[in-house]
């Protein structure tokens, strides 16, 4: 095995993605199923639009959380196995020189696939861990029949089994498909580098400083790390402000239930996006400290680039969730023919948000930057 | 002048221990060049990376102009390598998303030095300004990381192995043109090198075995890498 579990360990991130995905979706649906085995006890006209109106709300909740975390973890594994295959590169190029084929290194990914049973398993147990207050707090008005909790198989099919699965396969295509490239090109490492084409003609932009022009660079030349931390700050952005927007338009048990759960993806995210952007970086820091460059000088140079780029994700992500509450009402409660409960864009939500996220960014990337600082010099360059 | 004296190091604790100096004293006198000497495992690189601040002895000193360095904090030990610390490294460490130029500019901008194209000139990769390292070979891309070293007018440059990935040719090319560097700006050199057909090109041949110093001489006469036939 060329992948060790110790790797797919690493995927915390995903595994929490997981969890929270499934735990929502878990309980919702799980709840949708039951219920719809007591709708034919009921009769008061009353109680089966309160019924179809706990329907839809499940619906609505299980697709916007369980689709938009599933898209995150998507980016985030696909963004893992690429980090991972850029890291390990050498490794690999000597695997390949030795004689293991593409296949044969790639089926080691699907290990990375443990991440995400692990997480969806135990959101799955945590689910039946909330479920009875949760159903509980559905027939607290008691126009609902009494709705027997009961285990429905299917679920662990659908939320465990088969997005372990699934995620097992993509992890191993995607790194089939990002090994094809030469042994050699893989032990050099010369093929990560977006090359910009060299001016000829002399119009070349009068000399800026060295750090001012490494900042550009960086941010250029790594658009995956862009990427990722732009994508963090828009899922922070969505989680965050979604959560505190759920009030209006769900019970308290369940804003609060959606805030908690916000706000530890969005601070799982962001933390992995800033210790990766760290890590991406943690060479040519290393070098401009050999080279005598202040660890203030590094920092402005390398990670103050991506500032601009968290504060543009931070701001497409509350509009985005914006936009998809307001899909998400009119398909999933629009259609059940119920009146549309009173929501709009919530600003107090999205400044403290924004407050929220600009703390958190400075404090993991103080934080994290402190703990790279820490390691001795030469062990950063020397690990290859 | 840096004045090594007593250094001690030892990498992994317990069983696991190995002592990769032991009590080691040296000399750099200002504008001589030193080689250092020894098989892998002999100390030389561990040896290289305390004089030149890239890490702190376990015990001793490490004297540069009066000041211990080994006892600076992390900030001072910054500033010291900014001022007064070249190096060469084996494996380059170019930044990959600069061209040449800007790889260059790196070591110049620390020492305000505008004019470090002529440096570039002079290593011969005028015409290469704009080429980033992926595009140019091993030999190229040493002769990058010696401009950028040179670039930012070191008072002692520390150079690990520097033709340890290169052919013979560019190897003595590289070589030759470093000492003469050297020769006519007067900065101190020390060099890590396994290779023992190469101890004539300096002043100074220090000799290493298991972390200590077992030989130390001096050569009447310089050579150049052509006239030892490396």
């Amino acid at each position: 095995m060329i992948i060790r579990p110790k790797d797919a360990a690493k995927l915390f991130g995903i595994s929490i993605m997981c969890f929270c995905a499934v735990l929502i979706s878990t309980m919702f649906l799980n709840s949708n199923i039951d219920m719809a085995r007591i709708k034919d006890q009921i009769t008061d006209p009353d109680a089966l639009l309160l019924h179809d109106m706990v329907v839809s709300s499940g619906k609505m909740t299980s697709a916007v959380t369980g689709g938009a975390l599933a898209l995150t973890t998507v980016v985030i594994l696909l963004f893992y196995v690429k980090h991972y295959i850029d890291t390990h590169k050498s490794e690999l190029g000597i695997l390949k020189a030795l004689g293991y084929s593409n296949w044969k290194i790639a089926r080691s990914f699907w290990v990375f696939g443990l991440s995400v049973f692990t997480g969806a398993a135990l959101g799955f147990g945590g689910a039946f861990a909330l479920m009875p207050a949760f159903y509980r707090q559905m027939r607290s008005d008691e126009l609902l029949p009494d709705t027997p909790l009961r285990f429905n198989p299917i679920l662990v099919m659908y939320l465990v089994v088969l997005p372990a699965l699934a995620f097992s396969a993509l992890a191993v295509l995607y790194s089939h498909r990002k090994l094809k490239r030469p042994a050699l090109e893989l032990i050099r490492g010369t093929s990560n580098v977006r090359v910009k084409k060299a001016k000829l003609n002399g119009k070349q932009k009068p000399d800026a400083p060295f750090l001012r022009e490494l900042k550009q660079s960086t941010v250029r030349s790594r658009f995956s790390l862009v990427f990722f931390i732009w994508f963090a700050s828009f899922c922070y952005a969505a989680s965050v402000v979604m959560s505190f927007s759920m009030p209006e338009v769900s019970s308290d048990m369940m804003a609060v239930l959606m805030a908690g759960i916000g706000i530890v993806l969005a601070v799982t995210t962001l933390f992995i996006a800033v210790t990766t952007v760290i890590k991406g970086n943690a060479k040519t820091i290393a070098m401009l400290r050999v080279f005598g460059y202040s660890d203030r000088e590094c920092a402005r140079a390398i990670l103050s680039g991506y500032r601009p780029i968290t504060y543009v994700g931070f701001a497409l992500g509350s509009i985005y969730q914006h936009g998809l509450m307001l899909m998400a009402l009119s398909m999933f409660i629009g259609n059940d023919a119920l009146e549309l409960p009173d929501y709009s864009f919530h600003w107090q939500a999205c400044i403290i948000s924004f407050i929220s996220f600009v703390v958190m960014y400075e404090i993991f990337m103080r934080v994290y930057a402190a703990k790279i600082k820490r390691i001795p010099l030469k062990e950063v360059m020397m690990e290859e | 002048m840096i004045e090594i004296k007593n250094t001690s190091k030892t990498y992994g604790t317990g069983e696991n221990a190995t002592a990769a100096l032991k009590d080691v004293s040296l000399t750099v006198s200002d504008g001589v060049f030193i080689v250092l000497l020894g098989a892998s495992g002999s100390g030389k690189s561990t040896l290289l990376h305390i004089a030149s601040g890239l890490e702190r002895p376990d015990s001793g000193s490490v004297n540069v102009d009066g000041t211990d360095i080994a006892a600076l904090p992390d900030k001072e030990l910054t500033a010291f390598r900014k001022e007064k610390v070249g190096f060469i490294f084996q494996q380059y460490f170019l930044l990959p998303n600069l061209n040449v130029d800007k790889n260059v500019k790196m070591g110049a901008d620390l020492a305000g030095n505008g004019g470090y194209r002529e440096i570039i000139e002079a290593v011969g990769l005028g015409d290469k300004l704009h080429k980033f390292p992926s595009q140019l070979s091993g030999g190229e891309q040493q002769r990058v990381s010696i401009a950028r070293a040179l670039a930012k007018n070191p008072k002692v440059l520390f150079l690990d192995e520097p033709t340890g990935a290169l052919d013979e040719e560019t190897g003595r090319q590289v070589l030759d043109y470093i000492g003469n560097l050297q020769k006519a700006r007067g900065f101190s050199m020390v060099m890590v090198t396994h290779n023992a057909n190469i101890a004539e090109i300096a002043d100074t041949v220090v000799k290493m075995n298991s972390g200590k110093i077992v030989e130390m001489a001096g050569n009447e006469q310089r050579k150049t890498a052509y006239e030892i036939g490396w």
